[in-house]
């Protein structure tokens, strides 16, 4: 009976949501920009697969020294990084859409007062409206990955098991992204008293984790590391300076080490040593706030997702490439704590209102 | 059918109710009265197992309220004063999500449903609940105080929003359900109101019980002492004469009328009196005290 009456609960706010004006249109934008931007990605995917092939068959014709390497060959999960941009955006907003007003409005309508009077906990009110707000959240994301899929199949590309599965995983993982701040506004709409201040309030979160504290990373990691080593004077001008990006707020740099004749020079081996743990200083300093950030902590993750190389490269700089390509168990093992930082974020959000809820006057 | 011993809420240091002790029988229609502020919500919040008492205890038929609120509001009705509802649903719609709560099979939901509405007079209202006027979301709030066929119904001011028809219709209701068996808890500030339906009131100020018994009962206990005085107001056909009497404080003469202070009833006397000198008596009778008047002055208190 006491799940009845959750389910009763959860029945009304699923159907609440997608029945909302404002539910149905900040879904239709997002699906629409997803089918073109995975449009774009399948282009892309098939330019790049052609250039493969052509690579592929060039190297088994040639009597190349370097005919045994192979260029690795594209994933289709490609497509969906450039999903990874607009989720952060218009999904955090559909997130924040869905829970600003949960309790809130029932406090301003003073609907809670009636809901209350009738035989239900209060815990099972909460957890309904939060079950509620997570079945539209998936059924948002469900309709996004079904149409890539769709798009996918359209355009004849097929993915394979390993591929589906990442598929699937990217679809959990940007669930638990727009869970996020899902319950970063349903905590928002139980403290406030009026949905106006509750919204305000989300988006202040909303902005202060996706934007400052990533600026506030990458300054304490500046302050805090001091100045980088030099080079050798000898190979200033021969360093070679990567940068990996990702939708804008991901920066990382990394060094190739300088071979000359088949020999590594030693004064560029010891600035490479003196490097390693400078980056790693700033990297570990930025990652304490960064793991704060939901977006921070999906990139990561979306990123491992759908290219565990560039993730790989991005953990690991200084690490000899491997000639296989790591797969997706090894690149989530190694982003192991922004998932978890997914998975506490949204919990110690949802625990705090939990306990207000339980505690709120309802005069 | 229900009782308090003790009971008491405290908000921020302040008791809102303070150490209520009081009963109401079955098939009572009780009346609770005081001004506003008086902490009537507050008591009714703690009777319908929606807050906790700071200290005593509370009964609903029975069952200890706070040790059991999902049992107690199996059994009552609660309209809250400015009842609230989901503007996005229909009165029906609204009806239907409450009446889940109580187990009921969609057949019984929807034959209950459809005869409250028709009671309510909102039977084929296909407005959402966001687009009532007040007075229809009092009498949807009506409905579903009675979704679940509750033992005791408690309104908290249940005629703030009603227009004259939906008062006249209102209290048929609550006389019909009393005559089911049911207990009603009136609260309200509106002491007409509650005289309107109500067999017994219990009078609450800054949280205490100030009295309870009927209403002519309560009146004559909150009745300002003024010694042991009774009033008797007299009315002859012809000039009403001096009468001496040692019982008599003070006499308020107006022609023909007089209103007698005296230190106990001498009516009997007054009227002997009268006759001897041949004045024909057109009304005699004993002054109760004026229960708004008396309400009043503890509202004022």
């Amino acid at each position: 009976m006491a799940f009845d009456r959750l389910l009763n609960v959860a029945r009304k706010e699923f159907s609440d949501h997608i029945t909302s004006r404002r539910f149905i249109i900040i879904l239709g934008l997002l699906l629409v920009i997803s089918a073109i931007s995975i449009h774009e990605g399948i282009e892309q995917y098939n330019d790049n697969l052609e250039s493969y092939t052509e690579q592929f068959q060039y190297m088994q014709e040639s009597d190349d020294p370097y005919s045994s390497w192979m260029p690795s060959k594209p994933s289709i999960m490609y497509v969906f990084i450039s999903m990874m941009g607009y989720m952060t955006m218009l999904g955090g907003i559909l997130a924040i859409a869905i829970g600003f007003d949960q309790v809130s409005k029932e406090k301003e309508t003073r609907s809670l007062k009636t809901l209350l009077s009738h035989p239900v906990y209060r815990d099972e009110i909460i957890n309904g409206k939060a079950l509620g707000g997570v079945g539209a959240l998936g059924l948002a994301m469900a309709l996004a990955l079904a149409i890539a899929i769709a798009m996918l199949l359209v355009f004849s590309v097929v993915p394979t098991l390993n591929e589906f599965v990442a598929i699937l995983i990217f679809g959990a993982v940007s669930l638990a992204f727009l869970l996020a701040y899902f319950a970063v506004s349903l905590t928002m709409s139980t403290v406030s008293k009026e949905s106006g201040n509750a919204l305000i309030y989300t988006l202040v979160i909303f902005f202060a984790v996706s934007s400052l504290l990533p600026m506030f990373g990458t300054m304490a990691a500046d302050a805090f590391a001091g100045d980088p080593p030099e080079p050798p004077d000898a190979f200033v001008s021969k360093e070679v300076v990567r940068t990996v990006s990702g939708s804008g707020y991901y920066t990382s740099s990394s060094s190739q080490s300088v071979v000359y004749g088949g020999e590594e020079d030693p004064a560029w081996k010891e600035y490479e040593e003196e490097m390693k743990p400078y980056v790693e200083k700033r990297r570990f300093i930025s990652d304490i706030s960064n793991i704060l950030s939901p977006q921070m902590n999906y990139y990561t993750v979306a990123m491992a997702v759908t290219n565990p190389e560039i993730s790989a490269m991005i953990y690991s700089p200084y690490d000899a490439a491997s000639e296989e390509t790591p797969g997706l168990a090894d690149a989530l093992g190694r982003v192991w704590m922004n998932i978890a930082a997914l998975i506490v974020f949204p919990s110690a959000f949802f625990a705090a209102t939990y306990v207000k809820f339980m505690r709120m006057d309802i005069r | 059918m229900i009782r308090t011993e003790n009971l008491t809420k405290v908000y921020n240091g302040k008791p809102a109710v303070d150490g209520l002790d009081l009963e109401v029988g079955e098939g009572e229609i009780f009346g609770f009265l005081g001004p506003n502020g008086a902490g009537k919500s507050t008591t009714i919040l703690m009777l319908t197992g929606m807050i906790e008492p700071t200290g005593g205890r509370c009964f609903v038929d029975g069952i200890e309220v706070a040790k059991d609120p999902l049992k107690v509001k199996e059994i009552i009705g609660y309209l809250p004063e400015d009842v609230g509802f989901y503007g996005n649903m229909t009165g029906e719609q609204n009806l239907d999500y409450f009446a889940r709560f109580y187990g009921m099979n969609a057949k019984e939901r929807k034959e209950r449903i459809a005869d409250l509405l028709d009671l309510v007079h909102l039977g084929g209202v296909t407005q959402k609940a966001g687009e009532y006027s007040r007075g229809m979301k009092q009498r949807l709030g009506l409905a579903q105080a009675l979704i679940n066929d509750p033992k005791v119904l408690f309104l908290d001011e249940p005629t703030a929003n009603l227009d004259p028809e939906g008062v006249r219709e209102y209290r048929d209701l609550v006389s019909r359900l009393a005559g089911e068996g049911k207990t009603v808890f009136v609260s309200s500030h509106i002491l007409s109101e509650v005289r309107a339906v109500c067999r017994t009131v219990g009078l609450l100020a800054k949280g205490k019980l100030v009295a309870q018994g009927t209403l002519e009962a309560v009146a004559r206990t909150l009745a300002p002492a003024d010694g042991d005085a009774v009033q008797i107001v007299v009315e002859t056909r012809e000039r009403l004469p001096e009468i001496e009497d040692p019982e008599i404080l003070a006499v308020e003469r107006n022609g023909n009328r007089a209103i007698f202070r005296a230190k106990t009833d001498i009516r009997d006397r007054l009227a002997a009196s009268l006759f001897e000198q041949g004045v024909h008596v057109r009304e005699m009778r004993l002054e109760e005290p004026d229960i708004e008047d008396v309400f009043m002055a503890v509202y004022r208190r």
